[in-house]
């Protein structure tokens, strides 16, 4: 028991003072950054939420499309333009109008035409296809189906990923190509080819 | 967020416009009646009304912010408000002020192209004229004009360089475009409530087939499954069966022998009962399945004749909505006359009668091109100058009228007559003679009538000169073009040519009330079924081989002591040329051909079809927007068992038979000799696509066989039992039944066990090609890289 009162009487106050004084402002210093360092703390987040808006557009920047398959190639169609999707069953050809359009069809009571862009893009006919597809693309003034082999689905897709087009690689005339995906989906801009007047037929006997 | 705003600004904006183009309609009409009789006790009224369709377009274009028709209608207003105070008194040059001002704001509506700013300034002179005008104050008469032809004039320069290169097709558009009021009205359509309501009830009326089909569904499927209950027993009790049948063929064998072997079989005694027992009830209950069917199929009828009646009313409520009186059309044109007439220094006047009349507002739509551009010849070429008038001893101002009146037979008829000069037939002449149209002995030939009735065809004009208003003479072509379209037929009478004061001339056409259905023929030509519209029609007959004779190289046929040209109507659509398939050379038709005799005006023409099918009621439709017009086809139609067929264009049709100088078609129906070698083996396609299908098809006809299509293996195992095939070319992956299974099918069968089978698939993997080759294919063409002439090659090598 003696021991340790000794060592009590031994206590240097002016130093645990210090040492608590110490302490002290530590743990204020911890609680109340500097003025230097409280900017330094809100720039950072200014910073942060000033990036965010930024962020927020990159998520914008992606594009939904439909993916397709026509002729065992890939290709990808905005879905703004797409009204809907619906399988080929009866096919009227109508005689005297250009081959890229293959015949008209009654979809729920308007008839509606069928193009294939095949033929329109005139890309070589390479093997059989089923074309059991419709998908019906729509604008203010324009309507027409095109016909596609297989509906792959809808995904949405980063626009920086679009590549511009390879036209030598897939043959498709680079009016009508938005681009072409890192996996080699070729996506066709449906507003160019629905505005195309070259699409429309408009032909009288002389 | 900003995409959503921009659409909802569309919407605004649409209808705004909706609106103002009715505020402006008013205002015009308003004009209108306040220049015919400004001294009647109602001016003030009318002012008032005016006034008031400004003020309302103002505050309408005010909220969706339109700041140039505010900033127009603004000074408008205090011109109006002036006339209303009895300030300002109304006088000819105001009424063309007060015209062009509603017409530049009818511009503004229209033109959303361009920027505001230079049309702003476009503006300027009309609003600072209408200030002056609060002074009573008017700018020379001739200053005007540009303000509003400024914006007519690029619309109405294009067609001439159009008409010069390009076909006159184009040339439907240069009439639509200078019309008097824009086209606003077509998007929307007033339908009174009351018609509404009585359409909404029917709609909703419609629940009930709804409900009931959803019952006779269930039913069905009840009577299914316990026919399923049924069949369950029916195999329970086939060894029973089975026990008596062996019974049966050892007592026969036994009897057969005529050996009297003791050695009777034994009875199958206990299995007797149990036979019995399962007859008994199968009675019954095929009794209560009888009766059930009964009962369902009483109700599907009833059901059918409920539906039949409703739809029936709800269709001809809805038609009805679609009518519209000719009001609606025709109040723009007594401004739009008075500011021609007026343009070229002549006064007349329009009557309207049977404005009341309704018709389909398509139609009406259609047809305002067509009258606008008649109404335009009656000025510029009818009514003559004031002056010439008078030495003709006429009244100074030409009367223009526009009679309309109903007419049996679901039609109308429309008189638009002047009584101007009328036509000069002996100018009409020299001009088409100019056009080389005819030559100059046909000219002479030619009836007084005949000759005027030359103005319906393109570019013939008696116009010396060609205003901007009219005569180059393509309107008249387009007003046919339009009126045939349409199902109608237009006819001229002009008056006496020889007397010095001339007749007038009127214009008579006649118009279905709806557009919707007309009798129309179906036709058959190779695979093709076509309609023609029976108004066309002459007549349908069958013509004898030996009667159809060349006549300079062109196959005629008599009919009522005339030769008619004949042409094959196949050939005229520009469709392949297909060998007869066998069944009509066999058959007894061979010496009869069945022709269709179209006409329109003097023109007629036979036209070989390979069967005539039929009459019957059709709807056209036109073919979308993309096929804009097609040549020789008016528009489509959905025939009762859903197919779609297309409508042929007659006039259309003659031209392009006159034009193709075909070989006579009998000469050219014998096959090809290298054909007939292959003695038409028959090949049966089985795909499901209807594409592939159509191209198989084409690929095989075209190399001489003879093709019959079904759409799966099960429908063509069906066809396999009915008819004789040399080969198979099926596809694999189809619904029902695929391809492997029916090649195993036909393996397995005794009298088609040998048929050769090409499979063409999509399936490219080892796999697929050796199950192809285990059930039994003789070739597996692979579609990625199938090419016709590898296809022929290997059918060669089959048979």
């Amino acid at each position: 028991m003696s021991a340790p009162q000794k060592n009590n009487k031994a206590i240097d106050w002016s130093e645990v003072k210090q040492r608590l004084e110490t302490a002290r402002i530590a743990i204020e210093h911890i609680w109340a950054p500097t003025a230097g360092e409280t900017k330094q703390v809100l720039e950072e987040r200014a910073r942060a939420l000033a990036r965010e808006p930024a962020q927020a557009e990159s998520a914008d920047e992606r594009i939904e499309v439909l993916e397709f398959t026509l002729a065992h190639e890939r290709y990808a169609i905005a879905s703004e333009h797409v009204r809907e999707v619906y399988p080929l069953e009866e096919l009227t050809p109508l005689p005297c109008t250009p081959s890229f359009v293959l015949g008209i069809v009654n979809l729920r009571g308007e008839i509606l035409s069928v193009i294939d862009i095949k033929k329109f893009f005139d890309l070589p006919e390479k093997g059989l296809t089923d074309l059991n597809k419709v998908i019906v693309l729509e604008s203010e003034h324009m309507v027409f189906g095109i016909v596609a082999d297989a509906i792959g689905g809808v995904r949405r897709i980063l626009r920086a990923d679009i590549q511009p087009s390879l036209p030598t690689l897939i043959g498709i005339r680079e009016d009508y190509l938005q681009g072409v995906t890192a996996e080699r989906v070729v996506i066709l801009d449906a507003g160019k080819l629905l505005a195309d007047e070259k699409l429309i037929v408009q032909e009288q006997v002389e | 967020m900003a995409k959503q705003n921009d659409a909802f600004l569309k919407k605004l904006l649409a209808t705004f416009r909706v609106e103002a183009d009715e505020h402006l309609k008013a205002m015009s009409a308003g004009l209108v009646k306040l220049e015919k009789n400004p001294a009647a006790g109602r001016y003030a009224e009318i002012v008032e009304s005016v006034f008031r369709e400004a003020h309302s377009l103002k505050g309408a274009a005010r909220a969706v912010n339109i700041k140039e028709i505010e900033s127009v209608c603004q000074p408008l207003e205090s011109v109006l408000a002036a006339l209303k105070g009895n300030q300002l008194t109304v006088s000819p040059p105001l009424f063309d002020l007060l015209y062009q001002t509603v017409d530049a704001l009818g511009g503004l509506l229209v033109g959303d192209a361009g920027t505001p700013e230079p049309r702003q300034v476009r503006l300027e002179p009309l609003i600072r004229r209408l200030g002056n005008a609060v002074h009573g104050q008017f700018a020379q008469s001739g200053m005007a004009r540009p303000v509003t032809l400024a914006q007519h004039t690029p619309t109405a320069q294009l067609p001439d360089a159009q008409v010069e290169t390009a076909a006159p097709a184009e040339a439907a558009a240069p009439v639509a475009a200078p019309s008097p009021v824009t086209s606003l009205t077509s998007e929307t359509v007033r339908v009174s409530t009351q018609k509404l309501d009585a359409v909404m009830r029917q709609v909703e009326e419609l629940l009930s087939p709804r409900l009931a089909s959803a019952q006779r569904a269930k039913e069905l499927r009840e009577v299914t499954v316990s026919f399923v209950t049924w069949k369950k027993q029916r195999a329970r009790i086939r060894p029973t069966l089975r026990l008596i049948e062996r019974y049966a063929e050892k007592a026969d064998n036994g009897a057969a022998g005529g050996l009297h072997k003791f050695q009777a079989p034994e009875f199958p005694a206990k299995a007797l009962p149990k036979l019995l027992e399962h007859l008994e009830a199968e009675q019954l209950f095929m009794k209560a399945l009888e009766e059930r069917l009964l009962r369902l199929s009483k109700f599907a009828a009833h059901d059918r004749h409920t539906l039949a009646g409703m739809s029936d009313s709800l269709l001809h409520d809805v038609k009805e909505m679609h009518l519209l009186p000719f009001a609606s059309l025709l109040e723009s044109f007594p401004r739009f006359i008075r500011e021609l007439a007026r343009d070229e220094g002549k006064q007349v006047e329009l009557t309207v009668q049977g404005s009341e009349i309704e018709i389909d507002r398509r139609i009406l739509e259609e047809m305002k091109a067509p009258l606008i551009h008649l109404l335009r010849n009656c000025i510029d070429h009818g009514i003559e100058q004031p002056s010439v008038r008078q030495d003709r001893g006429k009244p100074p101002h030409g009367t223009i009228t526009v009679a309309i009146a109903q007419k049996d037979g679901g039609k109308i008829e429309i008189l638009v007559a002047d009584d101007g000069a009328g036509i000069d037939a002996a100018k009409v002449k020299a001009a088409a003679c100019r056009l080389g149209a005819v030559s100059a002995e046909e000219a002479d030939k030619l009836s007084a009538q005949e000759a005027q009735a030359l103005i319906f065809q393109s570019g013939i004009s008696t116009s010396q000169i060609i205003t901007d208003v009219s005569g180059r003479g393509l309107g008249l072509a387009i007003v046919r073009e339009k009126v045939e379209r349409l199902g109608g037929t237009v006819s001229l009478e002009s008056g006496a040519l020889e007397s010095r004061d001339g007749g007038g001339t009127s214009f008579r056409i006649v118009l279905p009330l709806m557009l919707a259905t007309f009798r129309g023929v179906l036709v058959r030509v190779g695979e093709h079924c076509f309609v023609i519209p029976a108004l066309s029609i002459e007549r349908a007959a069958r013509v004898n081989q030996q009667d159809i004779l060349t006549v300079e190289n062109r196959a005629t046929i008599p009919l009522d002591g005339q030769a008619v040209a004949l042409t094959v109507l196949g050939d005229v659509l520009e469709l392949p040329r297909r060998k007869l398939p066998h069944q009509d050379k066999t058959g007894k038709n061979q010496e009869k051909t069945p022709v269709v005799v179209l006409g329109v005006g003097h023109q007629r023409v036979a036209f070989q079809v390979d069967e005539i099918l039929g009459e019957q009621e059709v709807l056209v439709k036109t073919l979308g927007r993309q096929l804009a017009r097609v040549r020789n086809i008016a528009g489509a139609s959905v025939l009762g068992t859903g197919q779609v067929v297309a409508v042929l264009n007659v006039p259309d049709l003659l031209k392009s038979a006159v034009r193709q100088a075909a070989p006579p078609p009998a000469a050219a129906e014998t096959p090809a000799g290298t054909h007939e070698a292959a003695e038409k083996q028959a090949i049966l396609v089985v795909e499901d696509s209807i594409t592939s299908r159509a191209l198989l098809k084409n690929i095989l006809e075209s190399a001489g066989y003879l093709v019959t299509t079904a759409v799966d293996g099960m429908d063509a195992y069906t066809t396999l039992k009915t008819g004789t095939f040399d080969l198979i070319v099926s596809d694999v992956e189809m619904p029902r039944m695929n391809g492997f299974d029916l090649t195993a099918k036909v393996r397995a069968d005794k009298r088609l066990g040998e048929l050769p089978v090409v499979l063409v698939t999509a399936l490219e993997s080892r796999e697929h090609r050796e199950r192809g080759i285990d059930v039994g294919a003789n070739a597996y063409i692979v579609k990625s890289s199938f090419d016709q002439s590898n296809l022929l090659e290997v059918i060669r090598r089959l048979i």
